[in-house]
């Protein structure tokens, strides 16, 4: 019997494994509290099932394309439920259901107070679902659903606290920001019917359209709205209103890959349109420095992390605009470790002093919590690209690649401008949160010994030290990579972070001999995320609001029933009579020369 | 010519006269009005009915109607005049030029 004719039934398997708490949940209620640990286990078993499926690939670079159902068919158009395993959905689908069952171990301990922990984890397992919906989908219609699934449950768990203003305004805020860019899936799909009829992706790819400008447009907007890229991109900050988890699951590893993933997807189309690619590269290119410069001065552990999220984004969309779509897959699953790493290793830090988030009021935790500052420094290493760790295994060849390309040099010097950024901001949190004296209340209780905290740090740990190797040594590249170049290009990404590193490590021990001076200018720039929520927010809506109100009591009211008839003749007739009449207004002396005419008439005539 | 016909056309000259001089109040020219109106509406009625022309019967229901809104428009101005200047006393109408 060929082993490799599981690829596709244990990919079922795995999916079918997790939606079967979903169900239970339809048949009983969920108010025991076994609910938890079936769907983690539900999560490790499809985990540990979809780790075959994903070796077999490795072995055979075998791809597999399920057909299922037949939904319906609209004239031409068939509609069916497809699934593509791929090398990008079989090697993504692992990585994200490890990351959401260390998440959801991590929940057990964070959420334990929560009363409606129950809800939290079906909302997370249906963001999961609709999550591999959208990774393993073979058309449009199945990853416009994944989409929008992932959008809905962005917004459930954002306001998960809804007594919260904030946390409301927040998630408007995404829901909003995501159907921007929904308009341009739409467009997408649309030209797809209308040119190429038909929403599948081997279709489409066959036949390979020539002017495939503006659907690229719309699929670049959909992902600049979905992975929170410059224009589109306050709602990821904002989203850090939600519990830790949340921020580590959806707006770290999975729902902001969520666009990047299907710019990938389209990369046989992409690799033909010049233009897109350099709308891509200079999109990618202004959000990782402008992010990266917001993320330099803020106060909240998670606005940094969540910042450097939408850095890396930049990162992965400056990859595809130079045309080398694995690099930022790669990119994208390595960061999947050390970001969800980081935000839970900060979600420990905030639970244990007592919710505090603002990382002036942090410190001295290098000795108190060691397995969480470790976490974060390997975190932080990982993510800055030191040599040998994960994210040195993607971004060095992202770096290489994008100084030997024939490439904007405009956006490549920001995005070396914006590597070293990233050195400086994690250096901001190591020292502001690890080193140095507390600057919490003395009386917080700090420990973690509890193993539902521990173990996930750990494992995400291990995965941020090898997954890079791991994986970069077991896939076949797309593109030869650039096999020799001058030193100091060779080096370039290093000598950056290092500079980073140094130049933060520098100010930050100037800060214990600072008195405090009044923000620059440019400081209240990045702080205040570049004004750009601020002025956004309002000017857009103020004047479409003002307009529909004036048009909804003016048209009817004022100008139908009033103006419009009454009030306009009366006027008219007004002026023009009080414009020709000459008369006096001697009434008497008209009517008797009327009567004395008449009279004179008659009589001569008579 | 019948002496009907007369007796209508003198109580018509009559009212005219009525409208055309009246001492200090505007209303008494418009109820004159109406007394024209009303000596037309009974000749147009009665000339009809004499000279057996069916079809012209419509015309003094006609001349009714119009004189409703002549009637009413008359009564407008006579309400704007006086919301103006408290009575109808006609030598109002030139005391203050705008």
């Amino acid at each position: 019997m060929k082993v490799i004719n599981l690829i596709p039934t244990l990919m079922l398997t795995s999916l079918i494994i997790l939606t079967l708490p979903i169900i239970t949940t339809l048949l009983q209620n969920n108010k025991t509290n076994c609910f938890l640990y079936i769907t983690k286990t539900a999560v490790t078993y499809a985990f540990a099932i979809s780790l075959i499926p994903t070796l077999l690939f490795i072995q055979s670079n075998q791809e597999a394309y399920i057909s299922n159902w037949h939904w319906m068919t609209i004239h031409t158009l068939k509609l069916s439920m497809s699934f593509k395993l791929d090398f990008f959905s079989l090697t993504f689908m692992p990585i994200a259901l490890f990351i959401t069952w260390s998440i959801m171990e991590f929940s057990l301990w964070y959420m334990h107070s929560d009363p409606h922990i129950n809800r939290f984890f079906k909302y997370l397992l249906l963001f999961l679902i609709t999550m591999l919906i959208l990774v393993s989908a073979n058309n449009l219609l199945q990853l416009f659903m994944g989409w929008e699934g992932v959008g809905i449950m962005s917004f459930l768990l954002i306001s998960w606290w809804h007594g919260r203003t904030d946390a409301n305004t927040a998630a408007l805020q995404a829901m909003l920001y995501n159907r921007i860019g929904d308009m341009g899936f739409i467009m997408m799909m649309a030209w797809f019917t209308i040119h190429l009829n038909s929403w599948e992706f081997q279709q489409i790819f066959l036949t390979n359209p020539k002017n495939t400008t503006l659907p690229l447009l719309g699929l670049l907007l959909a992902s600049a709205g979905k992975s929170a890229q410059f224009g589109l991109h306050p709602w990821l900050p904002s989203a850090m209103e939600g519990p830790t988890p949340v921020s580590a699951l959806l707006h770290s590893s999975t729902m902001v890959m969520a666009g990047v993933f299907t710019l990938i997807r389209f990369y046989p189309l992409m690799e033909n349109n010049l233009t897109i690619q350099t709308s891509t590269l200079c999109l990618g290119a202004i959000t990782t420095l402008f992010t990266a410069i917001c993320a330099l001065t803020q106060n909240d552990i998670k606005k940094i992390i969540a910042l450097s999220t939408s850095s890396q984004l930049g990162l992965m969309m400056v990859t595809i605009g130079i045309n080398q779509p694995q690099l930022a897959f790669i990119h994208m699953c390595t960061h999947a470790f050390f970001k969800a790493m980081l935000f839970l290793s900060s979600g420990s830090i905030i639970h244990n002093l007592n919710n505090e988030q603002d990382i002036r009021k942090m410190g001295g935790l290098y000795k108190t919590m060691p397995i969480t500052s470790t976490a974060i420094i390997i975190g932080s290493l990982a993510l800055t690209g030191m040599p040998f760790l994960t994210g040195f295994y993607s971004k060095d060849p992202i770096i290489e690649t994008a100084n030997m390309s024939y490439i904007n040099t405009w956006a490549l010097l920001i995005t070396l401008i914006a590597v070293s950024m990233t050195a400086s901001y994690s250096t901001r949190i190591i020292f502001f949160a690890l080193l140095g004296q507390p600057r919490y209340p003395p009386l917080t209780q700090v420990n973690e010994n509890n193993p539902y905290l521990v173990n996930p740090i750990k494992r995400l740990i291990l995965g941020s030290i090898f997954m890079g190797f791991l994986i970069s040594m077991n896939t076949i590249p797309h593109t030869t990579p650039q096999m020799t170049m001058p030193p100091h290009l060779k080096f370039m990404a290093l000598a950056v972070t290092l500079l980073g590193f140094t130049v933060a490590t520098e100010l930050n021990n100037m800060t214990h001999n600072l008195m405090f001076k009044q923000p620059s200018r440019m400081h209240t720039f990045s702080t205040m995320l570049g004004y750009y929520p601020t002025t956004t927010h309002r000017v857009l809506p103020y004047p479409s609001l003002t307009m529909s109100q004036n048009l909804a009591t003016t048209i009817m009211d004022s100008i139908w029933l009033e103006k419009m008839i009454p009030k306009n003749l009366t006027t008219m007739q007004k002026t023009a009579a009080s414009l020709v009449s000459n008369q006096k207004g001697l009434m008497k002396l008209y009517f008797l020369s009327f009567l004395l005419s008449i009279t004179l008439g008659l009589l001569i005539a008579l | 010519m019948p002496y009907i016909y007369i007796n209508i056309i003198l109580a018509f000259v009559i009212s005219l006269i009525g409208t055309l001089i009246y001492r200090s109040h505007l209303i008494s020219s418009l109820l004159c009005l109406e007394g024209m109106i009303l000596s037309l509406f009974t000749l147009n009625a009665l000339l009809s009915l004499n000279i057996n022309f069916t079809l012209s019967t419509i015309v003094p229901l006609i001349l009714l109607v119009f004189a409703a809104c002549e009637a009413a428009v008359g009564l407008a101005l006579l309400i704007i005049i006086s919301n103006t200047y408290g009575l109808d006393y006609v030598q109002n109408l030139n005391l203050l030029q705008c």
